[in-house]
């Protein structure tokens, strides 16, 4: 390095291709490149095939593409997916931000201990149970509408609606977002805080002001984790939803059982993989964006 | 200036079971620059943040301006704070920084701006307007926290430590900055340290904080001249405590006896009465070194345990016969005119008026 004044010990240098790494570092390569590129590329590849009297043809045609995207479900589908995947992640991010809140600033540690045993309690039983479950408290003679029945309301229909979907969305993504936010509230310096308040920033103005700028990387990053999660969740849209309309997901098991057509199977994954793709990098950008200097 | 600006009656805080801070009464005056000077956790930050309103008095009463502030919660105030880690917001460039206590305040965009370029002109870094906070230098982040809590026009202004995380170099600088300001502003500061150096530098009046409580207020020669108590005279400089019981008095002048000699000196308010035990200063600087035996009154000999250099000061440490420590603090011009190669004994004298008597109720 000419750079004057700059040491340069190289300990901080990635480029350096170190064997003893290297070789730790191989079977998670390995692993990554056998199982996640390789049946990726395949995807993208199968996507180009053909089925003809249900046998599929190592050919290289954009019919699929072709088809998919001149069919109006298949956009229907997509932009309803995009949506409910949004709208899933403001809910989520909107009803997780006063409980993280709360965990972050306004309970004693030992209580946050017991805040987030309790959050990961849910992941100890199948997402499937859970979303079962939903069935008992939703259902036209279920949990919710006996109580709403005893001062005269309802009954309501909560399953097979867009409400059933997001419930379930939120079955899925709600303590993650939760326990999420909270580190990157916890991790937010509290001189800064009181720095807000003694330059007369009233403590509501505060958490707009100060708190969520501060906390903005990690409340991102836990937006992105509900968007993708539920932009993929096959189950509460299904058996939530009822699928209808039904969302990629649910789209893509209807299509390989329809006449053995896994190459558009696969152009829904790869529409839904470049979607994923490009919405963890725009928001990924967002998080780390600092103030550009002029 | 019929009220002082700020005044604690009786304040005390207790974090659970914890004392931080007791009875702590207080006045300052309009104008003034306080420093409170403690080593950590004597209270000093506390006694702070309870005029910032950043945390409530257990008991007692601060007032500001005459108005009673125990429950005026930190945003209601115009108490800014310069912080230790400086807390500026890292998402907002400097000139933003500066104009958020005018946002706060509902100001419009203008005049936010106009003020803040003003301020960062004022403390030298208008250049740096639009820069990210990361990118400037520690003395320039200095000079934006300033800038930042000064915009508003307080009438106080609350300084905690701001200065320890600087070079040595740049903290003198940022002294004369400080003291500078306060004196065109006429704005009071309340500056918190631990440095000595800091606080007799800057400061009109110096509060010295032990254990929670006051020690001694009073300006700062006085503090250094004439401590009110074994932990000040312990905790300002070098200074040399001597107890013994009294063996004569007539009129001020007093003779005290004590195992390693008989002493005079002059007691300046209450005269203690033969027999009482006293214990009295001499300040490091005020004591003599010879060789040879002087013809003085008050004379101890010692042997040199070591120096410490610094530069144009030296300090000696030496020890009487029975180990009791004397500090003597000489210019090293005038070390250089003392035979050093005579053997360790020195003798060490000082003048009757030299001696500072302690009072009474504090000679535990």
């Amino acid at each position: 390095m000419a750079q004057v004044g700059h040491i340069d010990d190289g300990s901080l240098s990635p480029r350096r291709l170190d064997p003893y790494a290297l070789t730790w570092r191989l079977p998670i390569i390995a692993w990554q490149v056998l199982f996640f590129v390789g049946p990726l590329l395949f995807m993208v590849a199968m996507s180009f095939f053909l089925v003809k009297n249900y046998v599929m043809q190592e050919t290289f045609v954009f019919d699929n593409w072709a088809k998919m995207f001149s069919r109006n479900y298949f956009r229907d589908s997509y932009v309803y997916t995009l949506f409910l995947a949004t709208l899933s992640t403001f809910v989520v991010s909107v009803l997780a931000f006063p409980a993280s809140f709360a965990l972050a600033f306004k309970v004693s540690d030992s209580t946050w201990r017991w805040a987030l045993f309790l959050l990961i309690i849910p992941f100890f039983t199948s997402y499937l149970v859970r979303i079962f479950s939903w069935y008992v408290i939703l259902a036209e003679s279920g949990v919710i509408n006996a109580m709403l029945s005893i001062i005269g309301l309802g009954p309501y229909t909560m399953l097979n609606t867009m409400f059933g979907t997001i419930v379930g969305y939120m079955t899925l993504t709600l303590p993650l977002v939760v326990v999420l936010q909270t580190f990157s509230l916890a991790n937010i310096d509290r001189n800064l805080v009181q720095a807000a308040h003694n330059l007369g920033c009233s403590p509501w103005r505060t958490v707009y002001t100060v708190i969520v700028p501060l906390a903005k990387t990690g409340l991102i990053v836990a937006a992105l984790f509900c968007f993708i999660l539920s932009f993929g969740d096959f189950v509460s849209p299904y058996y939530l939803g009822g699928s209808k309309p039904p969302t990629l997901p649910i789209l893509i098991i209807d299509t390989t059982k329809s006449g053995q057509q896994w190459p558009r199977a696969a152009v829904v994954a790869v529409v839904m993989m470049a979607t994923l793709i490009t919405i963890a990098f725009a928001a990924i950008t967002l998080a780390y964006r600092k103030r550009t200097s002029r | 200036m019929s009220t002082p600006l700020v005044s604690m009656e009786g304040v005390d805080k207790h974090f659970g079971t914890f004392v931080a801070v007791k009875n702590i009464n207080l006045t300052i005056d309009e104008g003034e620059f306080i420093a409170i000077m403690g080593t950590s956790g004597c209270g000093k930050t506390t006694t702070l943040r309870m005029l910032a309103g950043l945390e409530q008095p257990t008991a007692g009463t601060i007032r500001i301006a005459g108005k009673l502030m125990n429950d005026v919660r930190p945003h209601q105030r115009d108490t800014p704070m310069v912080w230790q880690s400086l807390a500026l917001f890292p998402f907002l460039n400097a000139r933003e920084n500066v104009e958020f206590g005018l946002k706060m305040r509902n100001q419009p965009a203008d005049i936010r701006r106009k003020k803040a370029m003003e301020w960062l002109d004022r403390l030298g870094v208008v250049e740096f307007a639009e820069r990210n906070i990361e990118t400037l230098s520690g003395g320039q982040k200095q000079r934006v926290a300033l800038a930042r809590s000064l915009v508003t026009e307080p009438q106080l202004l609350l300084l905690d430590e701001p200065l320890s995380a600087l070079d040595a170099h740049l903290v003198i600088r940022m002294q004369s900055v400080l003291t500078k300001l306060q004196r065109e502003l006429g704005i009071t500061f309340v500056y918190v340290t631990h440095s000595q150096s800091e606080a007799f530098a800057m400061a009109d009046r110096v509060i010295i904080m032990s254990n929670g409580e006051i020690a001694q207020t009073g300006l700062p020669r006085d503090i250094y001249r004439e401590p009110a108590n074994r932990f000040v005279a312990e905790f300002v400089g070098r200074n040399n405590i001597i107890t013994g019981e009294v063996a004569g008095v007539s009129g001020k002048k007093i003779e005290i006896s004590s195992p390693i000699g008989r002493f005079k000196l002059n007691a300046d308010a209450t005269v203690p009465a033969v027999g009482d035990t006293v214990t009295f200063v001499i300040a490091a600087d005020l004591v003599e070194v010879t060789r040879a035996k002087p013809k003085a009154d008050n004379v101890v000999d010692c042997s040199l345990i070591s120096e410490e250099f610094i530069g144009s000061m030296v300090t000696l440490f030496l020890e009487t016969a029975d180990g009791t420590e004397f500090k003597v603090q000489l210019q090293e011009r005038e070390l250089a005119t003392l035979d050093h190669n005579s053997g360790s004994l020195f003798y060490l004298s000082w003048k009757a008026e030299s001696a500072h008597l302690l009072p009474a109720e504090t000679n535990k």
